[in-house]
C-alpha cells in the first residue's frame, strides 16, 4: 500500500498541497478529480519524488520512502506519466519504450502494447519521440511506455486530455490491461466518465482533500458542486 | 575492389602500386569505426587521398572526378553532369596516416541540373598526435539539383582542424550538408559554413560536435537568403563537457522577398566549460522572415526526470538524451 500521510507542500510561501492524506492499496484503480489549480499535479510530483513534501510522509508498505529520489521510487515500482510528456531529439519510439535497451522485452510486446494505446508498431515504432509527434500521439506513446514497464504503481496525470473522441476507450483498454498486470492505478482526471472507469476517487480543489469515496458517489458530488463553486470563480478573477 | 595498376598508368579505377599498403591501411580503419566499406566498392565514384597524394580514383558516368596533389595537399574537381541520378553516394575520402604534419585538401565540386546526388566525406586522422587539417570545399549546386553532403570524422588525440565550406544553391536547388565529429575528440576544432540560396532554393546546415577536455570548437554558420521564396534552416548541436570552450554564431541574412529562415542552436554543458552561442538575424526585405531558437546548459530537467521516474539513474537519463541530440 502507497499512503500519503499529511502532506503539505508551498512554494514561495503559498502553500498549494494542504495537509492531505490518501492511500492507494494493491489492485485498485483509483482517480483524482478537481478543478484546474486544485494542485493534482503538484501531489503527482510529491508522490514521485520530483518535489519534497514541505511536511508529512509518504510511506510504501511500512517504508518511509520520502526522501527517496525519483530513481529509487522508481525500482520500488512507483511510475508517472506527465501531464506534457516532454519529447526526446533522436530517440525512436522503439528505444524509448525499451529505455535504450534496458528494459528486456521482445517485439511481441512492443506491438502488444502500442496496439493496446492505437497505434501500429511499423507505423510508429522507428518514428522519433520528438516534436513531429502529435500532442495525442505523444500521450498515447507514454501509455504504452507505462504499460510496458508495469510498475506496482501508475501515476497517470491527464492521460485523457488532448485524446480524440476514442479516448474514453481507450483509458478503459488501458485500465483494463493494468488490473490485468495488477498495476495500482492513480488516475488524474477532469473528465467525470473517466473517473467513472475507476474503483475509488479522491476530490481535490485548492490544495486540500475534500471528499473520497467510491467512483461513482465523488462523480455525482463533483458534478454537482465542482461547476458551481465560488472557488473556481476565484481562480478565474 | 578494384585492380591494382602499376604507377602513373592513367586509367580509371586504379590505386597507384607503391600506396596500396596505405589504401589497405585506410579500408582497414574503415572497419575497424564501423564505416561503409562496400563504398570502396567500384560502382562509387570515389577519391582516396592519404597525406598528400591521391592513392586511389574511380570515376562513373555522371561523374567526373580529377585530382591535382599540391603542396602539403590534395586538389580535386568533382564535376556532375547535368540529370545525373546516383543511388549511391559519392564518396571522398581524406586520410592522414602519420603522427604529425599538415594536410591542405582543397574540393571544388559542380552539380549541372535537374541533377540528385549524395556525397559521404571521411576524413581519417587515427593516429594523429600533432597534425593540422585544412579543408576547403566550394559547391556549386545547379538549379532544380539536390544535394546531400555528410561529413563524418575520425580523429586521433591531436588534431587541429580549419573547415571552410561554401555552398551556392541554385534556382530550385536543394542542399543538406551535415557534419558531425561526435565520436572522436574535437581537440581545436574551426569550422565556417555558409550557403547562398537562389530563388526557391532551400538549404540546411546541421551540425552536431562534442567537445571534452580542453578541446577548443568554434563554428561559423551562415545562410544567405539571396532568391525570392528561398528557404533556410541552420542547426547546430554542441556538448560541451569538462573544461572545453565552445563558440557558435549562427546567422541568416534574408534579402529576398518571402524568404524564410530559421537558426537553432541547442549547448549542452557539463563541468567547467565555457560556451556561448550568438545567433544573428538581419533582414533587409520586410518580406522576409526569420526566426532563431537557443538554448544552452544543463540537459532539460523535464527530459530528465520523466526518464528517472522510470527507474534510469541521472547519469544514465543523460547519456541517453545525449545520445539521442547527436544521433546522425
Ligand atoms: N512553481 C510554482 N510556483 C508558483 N505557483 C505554482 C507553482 N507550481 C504550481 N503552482 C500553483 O499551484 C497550484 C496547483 O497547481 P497544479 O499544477 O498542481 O494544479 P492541477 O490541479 O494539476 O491543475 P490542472 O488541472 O490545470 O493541471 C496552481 O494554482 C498553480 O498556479
Ligand atoms: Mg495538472
Amino acid at each position: 500500500m502507497l499512503r500519503l500521510r499529511n502532506i503539505s507542500y508551498s512554494i514561495n510561501g503559498r502553500e498549494i498541497i494542504k495537509g492531505i492524506n490518501m492511500q492507494f492499496r494493491g489492485d485498485m484503480i483509483y482517480s483524482i478529480l478537481g478543478p484546474n489549480g486544485a494542485g493534482k499535479s503538484t501531489l503527482a510530483y510529491v508522490t514521485m519524488g520530483v518535489l519534497k513534501p514541505t511536511t508529512g510522509r509518504i510511506l510504501l508498505g511500512d517504508r518511509d520512502i520520502t526522501d527517496f529520489s525519483i530513481t529509487e521510487k522508481a525500482k520500488l515500482g512507483i511510475s508517472m506519466m506527465w501531464q506534457e510528456p516532454a519529447r526526446y531529439e533522436g530517440i525512436t519510439v522503439r528505444e524509448y519504450l525499451t529505455l535504450g535497451g534496458k528494459l528486456r522485452t521482445n517485439k511481441d510486446e512492443l506491438q502488444e502494447v502500442l496496439e493496446l494505446v492505437g497505434l501500429s508498431y511499423e507505423l510508429y515504432a522507428h518514428r522519433f519521440v520528438d516534436k513531429s509527434l502529435s500532442g495525442g500521439e505523444r500521450k498515447r506513446i507514454e501509455l504504452a511506455s507505462l504499460l510496458l514497464l508495469k510498475p506496482r504503481y501508475a501515476i497517470l496525470d491527464e492521460p485523457d486530455s488532448g485524446l480524440d473522441i476514442t479516448a474514453g476507450r481507450l483509458i478503459e483498454n488501458v485500465l483494463d490491461y493494468f488490473r490485468k498486470i495488477r498495476t495500482t492505478v492513480i488516475l488524474i482526471t477532469h473528465h467525470e466518465e473517466i473517473a467513472a472507469k475507476t474503483d475509488f476517487a479522491y476530490f481535490v480543489c485548492a490544495g486540500k482533500l475534500i471528499k473520497k469515496g467510491f467512483s461513482r458517489e465523488i462523480v455525482q458530488y463533483y458534478k454537482e458542486t465542482c461547476g458551481r463553486c465560488f472557488l473556481a470563480e476565484m481562480r478565474v478573477r | 575492389m578494384w585492380k591494382v595498376l602499376p604507377c602513373g598508368d592513367e586509367s580509371e579505377m586504379s590505386i597507384k602500386i607503391d600506396r596500396v599498403k596505405e589504401y589497405e591501411t585506410i579500408l582497414e580503419i574503415y572497419e575497424k569505426e564501423g564505416l561503409d566499406t562496400s563504398l570502396f566498392g567500384d560502382r562509387i565514384a570515389t577519391i582516396i587521398i592519404s597525406g598528400d597524394r591521391i592513392i586511389g580514383l574511380n570515376n562513373i558516368p555522371g561523374v567526373e572526378i580529377r585530382g591535382e596533389e599540391i603542396e602539403d595537399g590534395v586538389r580535386a574537381y568533382v564535376e556532375i553532369a547535368d540529370g545525373t541520378e546516383l543511388h549511391f553516394p559519392i564518396h571522398l575520402c581524406t586520410g592522414f596516416l602519420k603522427n604529425e604534419g599538415y594536410q591542405r585538401v582543397i574540393f571544388d565540386i559542380t552539380v549541372g541540373r535537374n541533377s540528385k546526388v549524395k556525397f559521404t566525406s571521411h576524413c581519417i586522422f587515427p593516429y594523429a598526435k600533432n597534425f593540422t587539417h585544412e579543408a576547403i570545399a566550394r559547391i556549386k549546386v545547379g538549379e532544380r539539383s539536390s544535394v546531400f553532403y555528410e561529413d563524418e570524422h575520425i580523429h586521433g588525440e591531436g588534431v587541429r582542424m580549419v573547415g571552410k565550406t561554401e555552398v551556392e544553391v541554385g534556382k530550385n536547388g536543394r542542399y543538406t550538408g551535415k557534419f558531425s565529429l561526435t565520436k572522436h575528440r574535437a581537440r581545436e576544432l574551426k569550422l565556417e559554413m555558409s550557403a547562398r540560396l537562389g530563388n526557391n532554393a532551400v538549404a540546411e546546415l546541421v551540425s552536431k560536435v562534442k567537445a571534452v577536455k580542453d578541446d577548443s570548437v568554434e563554428m561559423k554558420e551562415a545562410i544567405y537568403l539571396e532568391g525570392a521564396h528561398s528557404r533556410g534552416n541552420l542547426k547546430s548541436t554542441v556538448i560541451a563537457f569538462d573544461n572545453s570552450r565552445v563558440n557558435v554564431v549562427n546567422e541568416a541574412y534574408g534579402f529576398g522577398d518571402y524568404s524564410k529562415g530559421h537558426v537553432e542552436c541547442h549547448e549542452i554543458v557539463k563541468g567547467n566549460a565555457d560556451v556561448q552561442t550568438v545567433p544573428l538575424l538581419r533582414v533587409k526585405n520586410d518580406r522576409a522572415e526569420l526566426t532563431h531558437e537557443a538554448s544552452i546548459g544543463r540537459i532539460n530537467e523535464a527530459q530528465l526526470v520523466q526518464l528517472m521516474a522510470k527507474g534510469l539513474t541521472e547519469d544514465e537519463a543523460a547519456e541517453f538524451i545525449i545520445k539521442g541530440l547527436l544521433r546522425e
